[in-house]
């Protein structure tokens, strides 16, 4: 990435952010993606491929140290929500006889209960509560006309769910308790608030934001106070993962020209990039045993999961 | 391969199904026949021989891609940083980062405008150049290119790539035929998937009959003993037309040869990416080396973004800026980059017509579900090929993206302009009583 200043089509010098072309990267560069077959660069170790149907995917959650959950899109109409055996990589649906599209999965730490959107009309998505114990499903429905809740998570203690929502002209975020009730209102800020989770010890949420106008990774209490920005570039963060140590943050970013997956320290410090492809990588998720992370990884245009081992 | 599927209309009083096939490969085909003379008149002054109008149904925003405004207020201003294209001093999001490389393939039109705020509407009037009312609608872009051109071959003279007509919810858009030239010029649809499998409704009749199953006809006909006995319980008559162009494909193994995109090497599919737009737009690409006059590329079936049972289109009244980020943009232009790249290295963009648009734009100033919702009075297109001068905008929009500053441009002069360059000069265009009162884009061509 280069920051240039140029003649702008906005009227005054202001700078503007080049994509390097591919012609401009080094010959080492080039090099060394072209060794790594792969193209995914670990710090640790070699990537495993966890899935071959090259379908575009989303948002892989581990339900526990040897399953995941990912959302798949199955057909050009309909995501679902696929359940993954690590050990011998076997697929299920998560939910059968599903005519509409499901995704963005979450589970509580103790797999009783797993969070998930659902759309039921035309531009209409509710956050589904399922207990998986008592087989019961609490609704959290949407506001009037074309509306939709996003990215929900559990607190550590699965007493509560956080979710992003957007009313107003904003895009905040919230939390519930598991029967949808007594809401609170953690952000009142302007632009858009996504992807809030829980830092393991409950002390912080870690969640992205356009509130300094453009997509930037941040922390803040439990109440909402606090707020420290982690990350400062002009193009894209996001989908920030806390460690299951709560030491380390994964997240994505185009700072490099394109998505890639990066880590960094839960100051912000110690930035690191874990992968390294001309295509894209992404929805990073920690392994409960925090050494691994799984990707989504677009190769020759397709998507698979890869399982990617760092130290 | 293409997939002709399964298949539920009914043939032949008296007829075999086998002399059905017989007759369906050599009837000669009206939309062909009664072209002849017009065809013969029409190559002179044609600058494009095929047309392929790529429409991103749902209406995309144009702030978040093609034209950002980074010094608008924070309610209008998208969150995405804004990069420089190819053409000096010409920028847009990082959302299209391949396209913007690539802007010296195209020329860039930020100044439409459109009169229906309304898809059903809009979409009729980006198609046709009119409003739905007052009837009767008027034919599709593709239509009146169809019918200057005629038949020639199996393949039909205008071909819709999706998994049926356009829809709004439940509701077809009445522009995406002939209209008032008859239902002879409506497309021909074909759907592909994201495996590259073309897939032709109107033979849904063999279960799994493929390509690589009906190489010769003996093996056709074999299938079609199969085929059951209802068949033959109604009337030959209600053959229809779409359904005879169907066999005629089917038993033309050139024209068959357009649908199979297993001819294409593995990196060439890949580059353009496991997507139905992606693998479309190849398929969109092998039909205009097959010379079909027009080709109408949708990048899905239906407008609605997330909704149950339907594709996800360009209609982001919420999650704008999440499926523009995640979704929308990754396909688009990452398939319309390798389009662009493959039309240019073969030379096909020398002598034929590629434009790329929506219906309307969406809202400069950001919704209350922080989206953006329907904006007919600005939006953007591209237009590559056929001898137009690339690595140019034409247009403008105003500072917050919410008005044309230059000449609006509207569908009619879309329109006017594609059939223009398409060899349907005024006088033919008014001795075919379309687009009345249309002008080309200035400065365009």
């Amino acid at each position: 990435m280069r920051r240039r200043r140029q003649r702008s089509e906005f009227g005054k010098n202001q700078p503007t952010v080049e994509l390097r072309p591919r012609s401009d990267l080094r010959i080492g560069f080039l090099c060394l993606v072209f060794v790594l077959a792969l193209g995914t660069v670990t710090l640790a170790g070699e990537p495993r491929r966890l899935t071959n149907d090259g379908r575009r995917k989303r948002t892989p959650v581990f339900v526990n140290s040897e399953e995941l959950v990912y959302v798949d899109l199955e057909k050009p109409e309909l995501t679902t929500l696929k359940r993954m055996k690590l050990s011998n990589l076997s697929v299920r649906s998560l939910h059968a006889k599903t005519n509409a599209q499901e995704f963005e999965p979450a589970f509580s730490p103790d797999g009783r209960f797993c969070v998930f959107l659902k759309a039921i009309g035309t531009l209409s998505v509710t956050l589904v509560i399922r207990d998986e114990r008592e087989n019961k499903d609490v609704l959290l429905p949407p506001g009037g006309g074309f509306c939709g809740f996003r990215n929900p998570s559990f607190s550590p203690d699965g007493k509560r769910v956080i979710y992003s929502y957007a009313e107003n002209n904003l895009q905040d975020l919230y939390s519930v308790n598991t029967q949808a009730m007594d809401r609170r209102q953690l952000t009142r800020k302007s632009g858009m608030n996504y992807w809030p989770s829980f830092s393991p010890d409950g002390k912080r949420i870690l969640f992205g934001s356009t509130r300094d106008g453009n997509y930037e990774i941040y922390t803040m209490n439990p109440k909402g106070q606090d707020v420290r920005r982690l990350t400062d570039s002009p193009f894209q963060d996001l989908r920030p993962r806390f460690s299951p140590d709560g030491k380390r943050i994964a997240f994505t970013s185009n700072r490099d020209g394109n998505f890639e997956v990066y880590l960094m320290e839960e100051n912000g410090s110690s930035l690191r990039r874990v992968t390294n492809h001309p295509e894209r990588d992404d929805y990073p998720t920690w392994h409960p045993g925090g050494k691994q992370l799984v990707i989504v990884s677009e190769r020759d245009g397709s998507h698979d999961l890869y399982l990617v081992p760092v130290e | 391969m293409f997939d002709v599927g399964r298949f539920v209309a009914n043939s032949c009083s008296g007829m075999t199904r086998r002399s059905f096939l017989r007759v369906g490969a050599s009837v000669p085909l009206a939309l062909g026949m009664s072209n002849l003379a017009t065809v013969a008149s029409a190559a002179e002054n044609r600058r494009a021989k095929s047309v392929l109008f790529i429409f991103l149904w749902g209406a995309p925003s144009h702030l978040d891609m093609c034209d950002p405004k980074p010094d608008a207020p924070a309610e209008y201003r998208s969150p995405f940083a804004v990069i420089p294209t190819r053409t000096a001093g010409v920028h847009f999001t990082e959302l299209l980062p391949q396209l913007a490389q690539r802007s010296h393939l195209y020329t860039l039109v930020r100044s439409h405008v459109t009169t229906a705020p309304g898809h059903p509407d809009a979409g009729t009037v980006a198609l046709t150049g009119f409003e739905e009312t007052p009837k009767p609608v008027k034919p599709n872009f593709g239509s009146i290119v169809a019918k200057h051109r005629g038949r020639r071959g199996s393949l039909p003279p205008f071909m819709s790539i999706a998994k049926g007509v356009v829809m709004d919810g439940a509701r077809r858009i009445e522009g995406y035929g002939g209209g008032t030239l008859g239902s002879p010029y409506d497309p021909f649809m074909v759907g592909c998937s994201e495996l590259g499998e073309a897939e032709i409704p109107a033979l849904k009749l063999l279960d799994g009959l493929v390509p690589n199953r009906i190489q010769d006809r003996r093996i056709l006909l074999n299938q079609l003993d199969n085929v059951p006995r209802a068949l033959q319980s109604r009337g030959f008559e209600d053959w229809s037309r779409t359904y005879q162009t169907a066999y005629g494909l089917l038993m033309d193994p050139k024209a068959r040869s357009a649908f199979d995109l297993t001819r294409e090497t593995r990196k060439t599919r890949a580059t353009y990416g496991q997507s139905v737009f992606g693998q479309s737009a190849l398929l969109a690409r092998r039909l205009m080396e097959a010379e079909v006059p027009y080709i109408q590329l949708n990048f899905s079936r239906h407008v609605e973004a997330i909704t149950p049972g339907f594709e996800f289109g360009w209609d982001t009244h919420i999650y704008n800026f999440d499926l523009l980020q995640d979704l929308l943009c990754p396909i688009f232009d990452r398939a319309f980059a390798a389009l662009l790249d493959d039309l240019n290295e073969r030379g096909l963009l020398k002598d034929n017509l590629v434009v790329c648009m929506g219906e309307f734009g969406r809202t400069p100033k950001i919704n209350n579900r922080a989206s953006r919702d329907h904006w007919p009075a600005c939006y953007f297109s591209m237009w590559a090929g056929a001898g137009i001068e690339p690595g140019r905008v034409i247009g403008q929009s105003d500072r917050l993206g919410e008005h044309p500053l230059t000449d609006p441009i509207s569908p009619k002069m879309v329109g006017t302009t594609i059939t223009e360059l398409g060899g349907i000069d005024t006088q033919v265009r008014a001795e075919m009583n379309v687009l009345e009162g249309g002008r080309v884009i200035e400065g365009l061509i």
